[in-house]
């Protein structure tokens, strides 16, 4: 066994538990801290895939601005932070879907071919050349969805509605 | 080529000239000053109209022959392989022949002198404007189809001429019984119509796809080919279920418009119109389209035997049926009426019997007769101001003129010589007689027509002692009656000349030309001479016996215990006919109608309300899973993702598989 | 380096997705089930990743692009959501999905 595959082993089980955690503590502000730790994990394995930059995206993006973001709406909406959760009973048939759902990726993932592959790396460099020559039309997609995402936000918040 | 074809190439103004009038009246004559001024004008330009279709008929009488003037091109279909391979043309034109000139006579004399006599008789109604234009445009239609040159020309004719027999009946329309009375006219007239129009389409089919009848059907539907008339010509080479069946149909609108039994229903209760409408169009003119149309085609068409025994059947029945239902009725316009059905059953006899001119010289005299009979008849309600004749008597007095009119009417309608009826009507019996061996059913009918002779002149004249005889009015309430004015007057004396001499006009040669073919004018050989005698003796018998029981102001009172009186009830009851076709509309076709309804109610909108059940409950099921609840949702697009997967991972090849079988 | 399997890599992403549509389905507070969405997108943007560095040739970059575009995409989603528990929040006092069931009507 490769150091990368100790490594990606040891990220990918700090992955699944820290997502299952997240879901399963009570706790909100808990839950956040678990899902930062999480996009951790997922950050350490893009730089194991060679994606520094989307490593770094991960870390900036996520584990920074949505954590954050996340944290901030718990404050506005809870009078204590700090409070539990009622607990929610788990019906048999999300449970059920979910289950089947993984059964069935993950039995097509190990139908895959195991044996180790070397990965690509790309530089930034190309990565944004890519994005702003032909992937452009997806940057430009994402700028209108983030612009009309931006306007109904700012409807959908704004005093005096009803 | 005739002599006179610059003269026939003016048919076309015999119906012209009253559509001028229909115009003219119909759309300004409520603006004119007096209403008599429309009537005026519909008098001058029938009068026109007369004036041109005798100089046609004395045109046909010097030269007979056949012309055409197709002007109008109304349907021109290209050919194809499988119908009419050199394609149809349907073309609209007028037709003079000699029989469409003698019809021009018929229709334009009466039409013009009841026109003139409606002046007067008129005088006192409301909707004068509309009356003038209707009569006007049953002028216009009468004479179209006349002078139609193809079948379906002749059709539409035939059914405007059904409009305004419809709205001449319901003349009085406040009146429930008259409104009613033209809605049966024109329902009974229909099941007729429908009849001949399918009747129609059984000889365009036949002649079209066996290629026969002489390119009848190529020429489109036409009377004639070219300038040649078919007269004759298919006569004789009709003889196929289909053209049989096609023949009855033809008589079942005859039967419709002619008020043949059993569509004879109508005429009777026709007489809810003006007198003036019964005498042109229910007694002269319209009631006798349906002979011509059976003239027509037995010339150029052709009837097989069957047919022939059916007009025969019918036509006899006729006869004795209504001449049975007059011997009873006691309004005056009614007995007329029955006696219109009876003598047109004559006609439909002879026609039967292979004698279509005879039949026509009949329809010839009993127009005028009859619409003399009417227009007497006319006189007297006018004056009295009513059609019951157990109310009148006494009229002789005071009404010369009417009386000796309806006496010559009475005369001449029981075939005593020397009046015009007589020399039709035994026309009629001698030549059915001198068919009679052609089938043994053809007896019974020749003997219905005799005794209706009989029967004709007992009920006519008993009208005619009942009204003018005995001393005076036998209801003290009915006002002094005063002869009736000279616009009146003198239709009925010019009518009185015509059904006096009518009948020998078939004796003056170029006139006979008018009606070409066997039979007409009679010749008197021995047979005919004493079918003459009894038919004579029977109308005196008749004569007789109604002097007997109704002459000099005497009224017969059938006794209460009598073994008769079953019988007088039926015939007033008019055989129950009425009544059953009552009970077959109020009870047959509205039970049909009912069980429509069930089947619509409950079988289609049953289906189509199951369907719509089935959808509602549907969709409260599908209501039942839009919770609202988003987690809901979102269980129900991952059950989607998760089908997707099993679809794609395992279906799908398994279908790839099995079908591509590889 | 010896490098790495790409069934391993699809497995976690497998489990991840499994799991998030778990919270997706199960959770009833409004930030647990963005939390959620998060957890099954960035299962969506591993493969992304996966794929491009195993990609042979040039164009894998676009895989990396393509990743970049959705954790954009997944950013703005978490924006309008908060957004939303925002506006939930001043409305009902709650931001439990449950009672938010006005899409019923």
């Amino acid at each position: 066994m490769s150091l990368e595959e100790l490594a990606f082993l040891v990220l990918a089980a700090i992955a699944v538990g820290t997502a299952l955690a997240a879901l399963l503590v009570r706790e909100l502000v808990h839950t956040i801290l678990w899902i930062s730790v999480f996009f951790v994990a997922l950050s350490g394995i893009y730089f194991l895939l060679q994606a520094d930059f989307l490593g770094i995206l991960q870390l900036g993006v996520y584990a920074g601005a949505v954590t954050i973001l996340l944290l901030f709406g718990v404050m506005v909406t809870r009078k204590r932070i700090f409070s539990r959760e009622a607990a929610t009973g788990i019906g048999p048939f999300p449970l059920a879907l979910a289950l089947v759902s993984i059964v069935i990726l993950s039995g097509v993932a190990a139908g895959l071919p195991t044996q180790p592959r070397t990965v690509h790396a790309y530089s930034p460099a190309a990565l944004s050349e890519q994005l702003f020559t032909t992937d452009g039309g997806w940057l430009v997609l994402l700028g209108l969805t983030m612009l009309s995402a931006l306007a109904g936000a700012i409807y959908l918040v704004r005093e005096g509605r009803e | 080529m005739g002599a006179f074809d610059t003269l026939f190439q003016w048919a076309f103004l015999v119906p012209l000239f009253p559509l001028v009038g229909f115009v003219i009246v119909g759309f300004f004559g409520d603006r004119m000053k007096k209403a008599e001024y429309g009537g005026w004008v519909a008098v001058v330009l029938s009068g026109l109209a007369m004036f041109v279709g005798i100089l046609i008929a004395i045109g046909e009488a010097l030269s007979p022959g056949t012309y055409t003037d197709a002007s109008y091109t109304w349907l021109n279909l290209p050919g194809t392989q499988s119908v009419f391979s050199n394609g149809f043309s349907l073309v609209m034109g007028t037709l003079v022949d000699p029989i469409s000139a003698l019809m021009l006579v018929v229709v334009n004399v009466v039409g013009f002198l009841v026109m003139l006599y409606s002046i007067a008789y008129m005088h006192h109604d409301q909707g004068l404007p509309r009356y003038y234009a209707e009569l006007s445009l049953f002028l216009v239609a009468m004479n179209g189809l006349v002078l139609s040159d193809n079948l379906l020309e002749f059709f539409l004719f035939w059914e405007l001429v059904g409009v305004c027999s419809y709205f001449l009946i319901g003349f009085y329309y406040e009146k429930p019984s008259a409104a009613s009375a033209a809605k049966e006219a024109f329902l009974v007239t229909r099941v007729g119509d429908v009849l001949f129009l399918l009747g129609i389409f059984l000889y365009f089919a036949t002649y079209a796809t066996s290629g026969g009848g002489a390119g009848w059907a190529a020429s489109g539907f036409k009377f004639t080919n070219g300038n040649t008339p078919f007269l004759g010509s298919l006569v004789g080479s009709a003889s196929s279920p289909t053209l049989t069946i096609a023949g009855l149909m033809m008589l079942a609108g005859a039967a419709g418009k002619s008020a043949q039994f059993p569509l004879d229903v109508w005429l009777p209760d026709a007489m809810e119109g003006p007198t003036t409408v019964s005498a042109l169009i229910h007694a002269a003119t319209m009631v006798a389209a349906g002979v011509y149309l059976l003239v027509v085609v037995s010339l150029f068409l052709g009837f097989t035997a069957d047919d022939r025994l059916a007009i025969v059947a019918v036509g006899g029945f006729t006869t004795i049926w209504a001449a049975s239902m007059a011997l009873v009725n006691t309004d005056i316009k009614r007995v007329v009426a029955y006696s219109t059905i009876s003598q047109l059953g004559y006609m439909v006899l002879a026609v039967g019997a292979g004698f279509a001119m005879v039949g026509l010289y009949h329809l010839f005299t009993h127009a005028f007769f009859k619409a003399l009979l009417f227009l007497a008849a006319g006189s007297v309600i006018h004056a009295v101001g009513t059609q019951d004749l157990l109310k009148m008597g006494g009229l002789r007095k005071s009404m010369r003129v009417t009386w000796i009119a309806f006496f010559v009417g009475a005369m001449s309608l029981s075939g005593i010589p020397p009046f015009a009826g007589f020399w039709s009507k035994d026309d009629v019996l001698a030549s059915v007689y001198s068919q009679v061996g052609a089938h043994p059913l053809y007896w019974p009918f020749l003997l219905c027509a005799f005794a209706t002779v009989f029967l004709t002149a007992y009920y006519i004249f008993r009208a005619w002692f009942l009204a003018f005889d005995g001393d005076g009015s036998r209801d003290a309430s009915l006002p002094h009656a005063h002869e009736a004015p000279w616009a009146m007057r003198l239709p009925l004396i010019v009518l009185s000349g015509l059904a006096l001499v009518a009948g020998l006009f078939a004796f003056v040669p170029s006139f006979a030309n008018l009606l070409p073919g066997a039979g007409v004018p009679p010749t008197y050989g021995t047979t005919d001479l004493m079918l003459s005698a009894t038919s004579v003796g029977l109308g005196f018998g008749g004569l007789g016996l109604a002097y007997l029981m109704w002459g000099n102001g005497r009224v017969f009172t059938l006794p209460a215990d009598s073994p008769l009186q079953p019988f007088r009830t039926v015939l007033l009851r008019r055989y129950y006919v009425k009544d059953a076709y009552d009970w077959f509309g109020l009870k047959a076709v509205y039970g049909l109608s009912r069980a429509a309804d069930f089947v619509d109610q409950y079988v289609i909108d049953g289906t189509v309300r199951g369907i719509e059940r089935a959808f509602s409950q549907l969709s409260d099921a599908g209501r039942r899973l839009q919770t609202g609840v988003v987690s809901d949702y979102a269980a129900y697009v991952v059950s989607g993702l998760v089908g997707l997967l099993v679809f794609l991972l395992w279906i799908a090849p398994w279908l790839v598989r099995s079908v591509g079988g590889g | 380096m010896s490098g790495l399997v790409l069934a391993q890599f699809l497995g976690l992403s497998a489990a991840l997705l499994g799991i998030g549509l778990f919270g997706i389905l199960t959770r009833r507070n409004f930030i647990l089930l963005l939390i959620a969405i998060e957890v099954a997108i960035n299962a969506a943007v591993l493969n992304f990743v996966y794929f491009a560095g195993f990609a042979s040739g040039p164009g894998g970059v676009s895989g990396q692009a393509a990743a970049v575009v959705v954790v954009g995409l997944a950013a703005t989603e978490v924006a309008v959501g908060l957004a939303i528990v925002l506006a939930l929040n001043r409305q009902r006092g709650s931001i439990n999905v449950a009672e938010a069931s006005t899409l019923r009507q």
